[in-house]
């Protein structure tokens, strides 16, 4: 199977994302901070000449330390209201502009690319057996229902954000400002509206998915094969090694989006501004290795695997893929070896009702 | 006059119009079917028959709940969220004084609006993922409930990306796809809103007649 590949390749873009960020010495040379020289020291300038600012003879060093560091009963409320000009704040900005707004976009088209150049190499993976025509039972309308109910809102929560996003670099050249006032204040509405859905289908699914996703040994031995692309059949149970990364990845992606997503719907939560300014850089970053991780699993689960849209659309799959794909898994559930059912397409078509899974 | 002033003036008119007038006519039809007369004396009340029939679908059978449990929950969840916003809903309330009733009601706080529109949407995309999840619901589903479910969705949709209220545009689309659905609804399955209580009330009241507990 060609997922555990996928899957490198998108670890291997998030991971090539990390010292990108950790790097901001390209973003200070382009930062609007005034360069070191350019206050004037005692004895180092030219003389001044009467007053300096605006308060007269006053330091302007304390001035600044207090609008930066804060001052009670300076400024009113919410986080860091005593704060008339916090420093970090300018780190946020670039690297969000610099980094997140100019990247994100890239390493989304860069996955279609990838997924599109994968698909004219390798092509459909198709079940080498054909349809047999008999079938086996994978998800109950339940784990169907969950996954569905996932999908929808993380596609309204995904093109919502990417408006937020990317909005004005991408869509403001093309349809104008005022056009994209619309859509962006749209779109803002609509991913606070669903974005508290998101972690309900998140609890929904976990629950519904968790049983038969730990890691076994199984896994390693999977993936030492590439998933089947490199030295033979790799063995797998109901969830094989990708499809187990796939899954801990929205659990977690998903809990740090939720969690950071509440801090940025309800601000007035956040400790500091900083907490803020993290949330926003932690939602985009994580909402974006998803979005790149959705775009493998939907091509892998449409277009580029026969067979593996049944299992949620009817809940059923064909035997042939099932001892393809999942070979562990359909011994497990009929208690017959592999090899005595590799002719399951000569036999008369049928269904044969099993789950592996507790919850149903 | 702006796109705005056409789709919530005289083109909401009309759409209102041919809502309620094709409504009635189905009603009326419905209604004008009327049955065989039974000629069994009585064991029972018809008329109670009809109410407790209508109240007795409220309440799930204890054997077909847990089956039908994401059904259950989707159901109400839509339905209470989407009537809740309808009627409640502070644009909603304006809308219906300064344009049909001329008088007002007290609205629901901004978070009551985004908790009921969550339970609504929530509740509509289950059932939507049931029309095609669910073997026999995808069976019995034709073009009909996907074009309902859709448009919906979009009343609800375009109706919460105007929440702000800071764009014309915005609220006209939701008014547009306000006045198709209002178009679509009375020659759709959507007129089970307004038919329920007849199906109900009919069966409540045969069985009523015959005596039968439900």
């Amino acid at each position: 199977m060609m997922l555990p590949k996928l899957t490198a390749a998108l670890f291997f873009i998030a991971l090539m994302l990390v010292p990108v960020l950790m790097s901001s010495d390209a973003a200070y040379a382009q930062s609007v901070r005034p360069p070191a020289n350019a206050v004037n020291q005692p004895g180092q300038g030219p003389e001044r000449i009467g007053t300096s600012n605006t308060l007269g003879e006053d330091s302007q060093s304390d001035y600044w330390r207090a609008l930066r560091h804060g001052r009670s009963g300076i400024s009113t409320s919410g986080p860091g209201g005593g704060l008339l000009i916090q420093s970090q704040g300018e780190d946020w900005r670039l690297i969000r502009k610099q980094y997140i707004i100019k990247y994100s976009g890239s390493v989304l088209i860069g996955v279609l690319a990838l997924l599109v150049l994968f698909y004219f190499i390798r092509g459909r993976i198709r079940l080498k057996g054909g349809r047999s025509g008999k079938t086996i039972s994978r998800f109950s309308l339940s784990h169907r229902t969950a996954h569905w109910f996932m999908a929808s809102v993380f596609i309204l929560l995904a093109v919502s954000g990417l408006i937020i996003l990317l909005g004005r670099t991408v869509l403001a050249p093309l349809i104008g400002k005022t056009a994209h006032s619309i859509i962006a204040s749209a779109a803002m509405q609509g991913h606070n509206l669903f974005g508290p859905l998101f972690i309900i289908a998140l609890v929904w699914l976990y629950y519904m998915f968790v049983p038969g996703n730990f890691f076994k040994m199984v896994d390693l031995k999977w993936l030492l094969k590439g998933g089947g692309l490199i030295g033979g059949h790799a063995s797998a149970g109901h969830y094989n090694f990708g499809e187990k990364v796939w899954f801990w990845a929205v659990a977690f992606g998903g809990l740090l989006i939720s969690i950071t997503g509440i801090i940025l719907e309800f601000p007035w939560l956040a400790a500091n501004l900083q907490l803020l300014q993290v949330s926003t850089i932690v939602h985009a970053v994580v909402a974006i290795g998803l979005i790149a991780f959705a775009l493998g699993h939907i091509y892998i689960g449409t277009l580029g695997m026969e067979g593996a849209l049944d299992s949620m659309t009817t809940g059923d799959v064909d035997i042939n893929w099932a001892i393809e794909h999942h070979d562990l898994w359909y011994e497990e559930v009929t208690g017959k070896p592999v090899q005595a059912d590799k002719s399951a397409d000569n036999e008369a078509p049928g269904h044969a009702q099993v789950y592996t899974q507790s919850r149903s | 006059m702006t796109f705005l002033q056409i789709v919530e003036g005289p083109l909401f008119y009309i759409a209102a119009a041919v809502f309620v007038i094709a409504a009635l006519w189905r009603l009326i039809g419905i209604i004008r079917i009327g049955h065989k007369a039974d000629i069994a004396p009585p064991k029972g009340s018809a008329t109670g028959g009809f109410i407790a029939g209508n109240l007795r679908h409220f309440v799930p059978r204890k054997s077909f709940a847990k089956r039908t449990w994401i059904h259950l929950v989707a159901g109400y969840s839509f339905h209470l969220g989407l009537f809740v916003l309808l009627l409640f809903a502070a644009p909603h309330i304006d809308f219906a004084r300064d344009r049909i009733f001329g008088f007002d009601w007290p609205a629901m706080p901004r978070w009551g609006f985004i908790v009921a529109a969550q339970f609504a949407f929530a509740g509509l995309i289950m059932l939507w993922v049931r029309r095609f999840a669910d073997p026999v619901m995808r069976l019995i589903s034709d073009w009909d409930d996907h074009i309902g479910s859709w448009l919906t969705f979009l009343v609800m949709l375009t109706g919460c990306l105007a929440l702000q209220e800071s764009h014309d545009a915005l609220k006209a689309i939701h008014m547009l796809f306000v006045d198709i659905w209002l178009i679509y609804f009375p020659f759709s399955r959507l007129m089970h809103a307004l038919t329920f209580f007849l199906s109900r009330g009919y069966t409540g009241a045969t069985y009523g007649r015959k005596g039968m507990t439900l």
